[in-house]
């Protein structure tokens, strides 16, 4: 069975280019998020294997999101896409409960690579 | 992988985000101390700078990466400071810069995007923003507790665990946390060197060492350890000297890239990009068929068989179901081209030293894409001339008794079937009389007109090349605008209109017809040859010699209820000659803002869907036609211009 994944980013561009590594190495993106607060809601909604987190989003960032979403299921496995030049911020969501990161810019095996580690 | 399907996702969505940094900008300068807009203009340029970094960008990125240093010590590090002009000037600039190097960088010609000063200036505020290079994150709480902190999970042995980053690694201090996280779930970690902090804010070679208590065997914590990403090597040295193994390199991610596994279901994406192309593509695949329908309802209406007449009608319902779907799909919110105004304003503004406030509303408003694109040019124009002609200087408001800030409206508003913008500016209105005296001049007037009509003023300004230096200094330039303007608006089947009043400012309004690809028409006959006449203007028909007449300058016209409306015969403006028209006339009563217009045709065939497509008229055409159609018999008819016959 392929795991669901909730792709949350504020830019459609990533959220495409990360749901399409994901969809072609045959994980089913069940939701997308723009914000924080949709990242969370929808992980209620939707309890999807894996999250992608984008640290930087309007209205709730991604780091936010993450406390709010192991809060309500602690087990939740979370991979923050950051940027270079952001450790203090990955640093910041590892603590707050995310599994591991990606940096930007993406290469499709790092991504996979990550993702398998965290469902490891 | 291939990069370039995401190009044009990529400039789409950064035009966006340059927009909303323009727009965050505009406001934090009116309110420096309101916290938001810095917040937005960091995330805007955060965004841009990831994509940008992903397309291999790499100039944008770096410039989008000294804007987001500077945006970042102005959020927090100098809270409460608030950012002076200079700075808030930098970022405009910068924002103008960023927006060129993304141009040409789509364009495939990122070599070409200088960004060095700008950033050389972006870095040398972040200089003078923070003197002090202290890392931001020294207050963090530390990554990994005091041993004390948490009880072991179980007793064992102790050992120490060296582990060796990947040299490529990114972030290594994240990195190591996550690998120390994973060491915690095997055992208690204390003794971490170098010290968290250092490990935390990236200060370290690559290599640390911890002291792991716990019963896991050597191996699976090695084997664990190594999963971890990035990961070089690892040593554990334990009682038992186990397993310190040569470095095999992490296994590869079991399924990893290219490992077979297969695609089941795409992303289910609920928005898509399309480009406009493919859309007018639709369009005019959906005009043919709606011209083909067009026949069937005539085949219909000849046979009068009933099966043919469901079926008639049957397509006619799917068409335009379909139309309507079609044109929804065009359309695009004005805000799109609205957006870039207020920088415009402001830049002009301050340029000119003239303080303006510039309000938009009815940004929501939708307009067909393609009449939206033409547009902007045309508003530059007016607006360009609102804040350099309009608009009076801040002295001069103040001894008319006006505030010194002039102010400028954009403004959309959906009417009955056009949307009408209009830019209305608060200053020093236009002065008839020597408007009037140079149209005089100049031949343009009978001696005997002593005021002009708003129609007939803008009609004298929109004459080409009629603003002459001689003329009308206080509006020096305001004419080539309009005349520019018109004939955009014109040739989208729109119109403009003008209200002006000496000392209380000047308001053009721009009307637009929501679409542009197809509209409903009245089909007239005149003649020989039928004309379309689109709807949206027309106010009604009445029947000639049935309302008193009157004349008007001249003119022939009618009284509509209390209203003079000037008469046009199409047949003498088209030249038709030869067979006597009939006895009983219909005049159609064109209208547009205020202007009125009756138009006598020889008969009326009733109204239609009509496919406009655009017609090159041959010189010397009569400017009355914007454009052609193809009738359901296939035989072609020309569309009327309601604004060339007013």
């Amino acid at each position: 069975m392929s795991h669901s994944v909730l792709v949350c980013d504020d830019a459609i561009f990533m959220r495409t280019m990360i749901s399409d590594i994901l969809a072609q190495a045959g994980f089913e993106i069940v939701g997308e998020a723009e914000t924080g607060v949709q990242a969370v809601d929808k992980y209620k909604q939707l309890k999807p294997d894996l999250v992608t987190m984008d640290i930087v989003m309007p209205d709730m960032g991604g780091i936010d999101a993450v406390r709010e979403i192991t809060k309500f299921d602690p087990d939740a496995k979370i991979l923050m896409c950051s940027a270079m030049g952001q450790q203090a911020l990955v640093v910041e969501a590892i603590q707050a409960g995310a599994k591991d990161f990606v940096v930007k810019p993406f290469q499709p095996s790092r991504v996979l690579e990550a993702v398998q580690r965290v469902l490891g | 992988m291939d990069l370039s399907q995401y190009a044009e996702l990529f400039l789409a969505e950064s035009r966006e985000h340059l927009s909303a940094c323009n727009q965050l900008l505009l406001e934090w300068e009116r309110h420096p101390a309101a916290p938001e807009p810095v917040g937005g203009i960091f995330r805007a340029v955060h965004t841009v700078k990831g994509m940008a970094a992903t397309m291999g960008y790499a100039r944008v990125a770096d410039l989008a990466h000294r804007m987001e240093n500077l945006l970042d010590h102005l959020r927090r590090g100098a809270a409460g400071r608030r950012a002076g002009d200079d700075v808030l000037q930098l970022l405009f600039r910068a924002t103008d810069a960023l927006e060129k190097a993304i141009q040409l960088s789509a364009a495939g010609r990122e070599r070409e995007a200088d960004v060095a000063g700008i950033i050389a200036e972006l870095d040398r505020a972040v200089q003078r923003f923070a003197p002090d290079t202290t890392p931001r994150h020294a207050a963090a709480a530390p990554a990994v507790p005091a041993p004390t902190a948490e009880p072991p999970p179980a007793a064992g042995p102790g050992r120490r665990v060296r582990v060796t980053l990947r040299p490529e690694a990114p972030l290594k201090g994240p990195r190591a946390l996550i690998v120390l996280k994973r060491a915690q779930g095997l055992g208690v970690v204390s003794q971490v060197q170098p010290s968290p902090a250092a490990i935390e804010a990236d200060e370290f070679e690559g290599t640390f060492s911890f002291w792991l208590v716990g019963p896991t065997p050597a191996d699976r914590v090695l084997a664990s350890l190594k999963a971890s990403g990035d990961v070089e090597a690892v040593e554990v040295e334990d009682e038992a000297a186990a397993a310190v193994r040569p470095e095999l390199g992490a296994p590869a991610g079991a399924g990893g890239a290219g490992s077979g596994a297969t695609p089941l279901e795409s992303g289910k994406a609920r928005h898509i990009r399309v480009d406009l192309r493919r859309l007018d593509t639709l369009m005019d695949q959906i005009g043919e068929l709606v011209t083909v329908r067009g026949r069937l309802n005539d085949l219909a209406a000849e046979r009068r068989d009933p099966a043919i007449d469901d079926l008639a009608l049957q397509i006619s319902r799917l068409s335009s179901d379909l139309q309507a779907e079609i044109i929804q799909a065009r359309m695009t919110p004005v805000w799109q081209v609205f957006d870039r105004f207020p920088r415009l304003v402001r830049d002009l503004a301050r340029e000119l030293g003239k303080p303006v406030a510039f309000r938009v509303e009815g940004k929501e408003i939708e307009l067909d894409r393609a009449i939206l694109d033409e547009l902007g040019d045309p508003l530059v124009h007016m607006l360009r001339n609102a804040v350099d002609h309009g608009i009076e200087p801040a002295a001069e408001r103040r001894r008319a008794g006006k505030k010194p800030e002039g102010e400028i409206v954009l403004a959309a508003l959906r009417e009955r079937a056009s949307v009408a913008i209009s830019i209305a500016d608060d200053g020093r209105g236009i002065d008839r009389a020597r408007i009037l005296a140079k149209a005089k001049a100049d031949g343009l007037f009978d001696a005997h007109v002593d005021t002009l009509s708003d129609d007939q003023l803008l009609r004298v300004l929109a004459r080409p090349g009629f603003t002459t230096a001689a003329a009308v200094t206080s509006i020096s330039g305001r004419g080539v605008g309009i005349d520019v303007a018109m004939t955009r608006i014109r040739a989208l089947g729109g119109t403009i209109d003008i209200r002006t009043e000496v000392g209380k400012g000047t308001t053009f309004v721009l009307r637009l017809p929501v679409t542009l690809a197809i509209v409903r028409a009245l089909i007239a006959a005149v003649g020989r040859e039928r004309y379309a006449l689109p709807l949206t203007y027309v106010a009604e028909t009445v029947e000639f010699g049935m309302v008193p007449m009157t004349t008007v300058e001249g003119r022939e016209a009618m009284v509509l209820r209390d209203r003079v409306v000037p008469l046009v015969h199409l047949r003498q403006l088209l030249g038709v000659n030869g067979d006597q028209p009939p006895a009983r006339r219909p005049v159609i009563v064109l209208e547009m803002g205020e202007r009125r217009v009756g138009v006598i045709v020889d008969g009326m065939l009733g109204q239609q869907e009509i496919v406009v497509k655009s017609f090159d008229a041959p010189r010397g055409t009569l400017p009355v036609f914007s454009g052609a159609t193809i009738m359901g018999d296939g035989v072609p008819a020309l569309i009327l211009d309601a604004g060339g016959l007013l």
